[in-house]
């Protein structure tokens, strides 16, 4: 009884230290990977890019949000790819050759627990550009131009307060990332990284307080939302203090792009553990490529076959991808999510067991 | 081949042989190596580079995997997880993250061998004291000098008050009042049954404070044993008499010489550069105020001052 009574303490003390583990090497792994600049200015031309489509917008046909929706969505998943596997790089890659792994796998640390607290932490920067760029994205649909019809309007409506905004809210994140450096000597990387990143959220939410035009809430709702393209019902005249005018439709859309995003990243951290940053980033941008062609390469193809073992091995980039479901009002069922997330799941499994193999037999140092 | 569990560091026969990508043998670092260190002692691993002494180390901690042989640290293997929690390693070079301060690295550190919060704090605050970058705790490590990064990386390797510290290069980088606190720390913690293993270039750094010493060389072990036996004449004898002129110490040696039959060489013992400069810099009043201060009393091994010293 003692003997089993002891057994479990141990196993208890070793999982609480493994999990300590885990949080501080992945916590340490996105400190450092948002304070590098090229994670923030990966994040700040995706939140532009995202945020100058309905700037730039020229060929309405009614298709103007639809155009921000998929753009955002586009920069999250090029943008992500190439977050993903630079982090990865450069927390696996060059931490091995630097030393700074050995330092850390020469303390109690295994070398699986190394690897999955890597991932971890770059699926933790990869979730923090997420929830910036599908920020950016909601508010750039909002701001795109909609055809609208109300008793005193009708006609195409952009939002332009909005996006002075979102613009607004980067620059003064920016400018506070440098008072905090040059007064208080904050890291200017993490400052910039994580308040252009709330600026888009705050922004988002805010927005939600005045209507396309302008006009402050409280209003009647049919002055309010008619023609938002929120995907609701308008019901009789009632009184609206809060309205988010956003394509809340895109938010499972980009959770799938997440997900994707989890997977590449489990597969970069894998990679990098034999190759450097550019070829993990080259393996990664190849997978994206043929995972999106997948359906038309290899969909037909025989199990037992080249084509079916690629297809076997190879995620499948398209079930990731459902930006068209949502065009025409459509909705990504949630069960659906779910599912893909199990896939994905699968296949961040799978790398990191090869990744994992493939680190235990590596001489560090 | 049985192991005596009682020695902190056996190796029987331990071979390292470097691969290519086809997995063809490229250098033979480690041929055949056996090593003691036995608990307590201050082990010191020497050898020209590419000697073989870093990749001895690394295979001492897992991070290289042995191509033959047998090796047991702590009684156990080297990738076993209980005894790595009982060792503290500093590299040769401190490879730290550089955008993180002294307090976060050893936060950091403590929280990798599963200490909480509050101890990882405490620990973490009594360690920065000890390394004097207390005042320097909220700057970014890779903003450091040589020297300051040296002290953190020596901080990290004492974060969790190991049973074996192995040192790679100690005193790299540090400046001789750094070279002097890191040596006086070293016989501290063997003193109290702390087993040290240190490599180093700087010879008399060794000789200071080993107990023991390897000397490898192309991955042979070609020496070891005690420093004192090592470096003893048999055939000399040298004696130390304080206070005695010129004229005395003269009339002395012809009496030695006429004793024994030989000829007895003559001269006056300089203290060392290292004591010399340490005694400046405690002039002038910049000697920094080190937590290690109450035992930097103790006068250093081979420390001669002020003695005529005549040897036969």
């Amino acid at each position: 009884m003692v003997a089993f009574m002891t057994a479990q303490l141990t196993k208890t003390a070793g999982l609480r230290r493994t999990l300590r583990q885990l949080a501080a090497i992945a916590g340490t792994t996105v400190t450092e990977s948002i304070q590098q600049p090229v994670a923030f200015l990966i994040l700040l031309s995706a939140v532009l890019m995202t945020l100058l489509v309905p700037v730039f917008q020229f060929h309405r046909f009614s298709e103007d949000g639809r155009l921000a929706r998929d753009s955002g969505l586009s920069c999250m998943l090029v943008f992500g790819l190439a977050l993903a596997a630079g982090t990865a790089g450069r927390s696996v890659a060059e931490e091995i050759a630097r030393g700074t792994a050995a330092a850390v796998i020469g303390k109690p640390v295994a070398r699986a627990t190394f690897l999955l607290a890597k991932w971890l932490g770059v699926l933790g920067v990869v979730a923090l550009f997420w929830c910036g760029v599908t920020a950016a994205t909601l508010v750039s649909e909002r701001c795109s131009a909609h055809f609208l019809t109300r008793g005193d309007f009708t006609g195409y409506a952009a939002d332009p307060v909005t996006l002075l905004l979102a613009f607004a809210g980067t620059g003064i994140a920016l400018a506070t990332a440098a008072v905090r450096h040059y007064m208080w000597r904050r890291r200017f990387g993490v400052s910039a990284f994580l308040g252009v990143m709330a600026s888009q959220v705050l922004v988002a939410a805010v927005s939600g307080f005045y209507n396309r035009f302008g006009q402050l809430y409280p209003l009647v709702g049919e002055a309010a939302c008619e023609g938002c393209g929120g995907g609701h019902a308008h019901g009789a005249a009632r009184l609206v203090f809060y309205h988010p005018e956003l394509n809340l439709r895109v938010l499972p859309v980009a959770l799938l792009v997440l997900f994707a995003l989890a997977v590449f990243s489990a597969l970069a951290t894998a990679l990098a553990t034999r190759l450097q940053t550019g070829a993990a980033l080259a393996v990664c941008a190849t997978a994206l490529l043929f995972g999106l062609a997948g359906d038309s390469l290899w969909a037909v193809a025989p199990l037992l076959s080249v084509r079916g073992l690629a297809a076997g091995l190879l995620p499948d980039v398209q079930h990731f991808w459902l930006c068209d479901a949502i065009a025409r009002g459509g909705q990504v069922a949630w069960r659906y999510v779910a599912e893909a997330g199990v896939y994905a799941l699968t296949c961040c499994a799978l790398f990191l067991t090869v990744g994992c193999a493939v680190f235990r037999e590596r001489d560090l140092g | 081949m049985a192991m005596d569990t009682k020695n902190v560091i056996e190796t029987r026969g331990l071979k390292k042989t470097f691969l290519d990508f086809w997995r063809r043998p490229t250098v033979e670092a480690v041929k055949s190596l056996d090593l003691t260190v036995r608990q307590g002692e201050v082990f010191g691993l020497l050898g020209p580079n590419g000697s073989g002494k870093s990749t001895t180390i690394k295979m001492l901690l897992g991070l290289l995997h042995p191509t033959g042989g047998e090796l047991r640290v702590l009684g156990a293997r080297p990738d076993d997880m209980r005894a790595k929690a009982r060792i503290g390693y500093l590299p040769e070079v401190s490879h730290l993250h550089p955008f993180l301060t002294p307090r976060e690295t050893l936060r950091y550190y403590a929280s990798l061998f599963g200490m909480t919060r509050v101890e990882a704090a405490k620990r973490t605050e009594e360690l920065l004291a000890m390394v004097d970058l207390a005042q320097a705790s909220d700057r970014a490590v890779g903003r450091f000098s040589k020297g300051m990064a040296r002290r953190v990386g020596l901080a990290q390797a004492l974060v969790n008050a190991p049973e074996l510290l192995v040192l790679d290069e100690p005193t790299s980088g540090l400046d001789p009042i750094g070279c002097r606190e890191v040596k006086d720390l070293v016989r501290i913690l063997a003193k109290t049954g702390v087993t040290v293993l240190m490599t180093s270039h700087l010879l008399a750094d060794v000789e200071d404070v080993c107990d023991r010493v390897a000397i490898l060389d192309g991955g042979v072990l070609r020496a070891e044993g005690k420093i004192a036996e090592l470096l003893r004449q048999p055939d000399a004898v040298r004696f130390l008499i304080e206070g005695l002129d010129d004229e005395a110490a003269e009339s002395l040696r012809l009496e030695l010489e006429a004793r024994a039959g030989r000829r007895v060489r003559q001269d006056y013992p300089a203290m060392s550069l290292e004591t010399f400069f340490l005694q400046v810099v405690a002039k002038e009043g910049r000697a920094r105020d080190f937590a290690l201060a109450p035992f930097l009393a103790r006068p250093a091994a081979g420390q001669r001052e002020g003695g005529t010293c005549a040897e036969a």
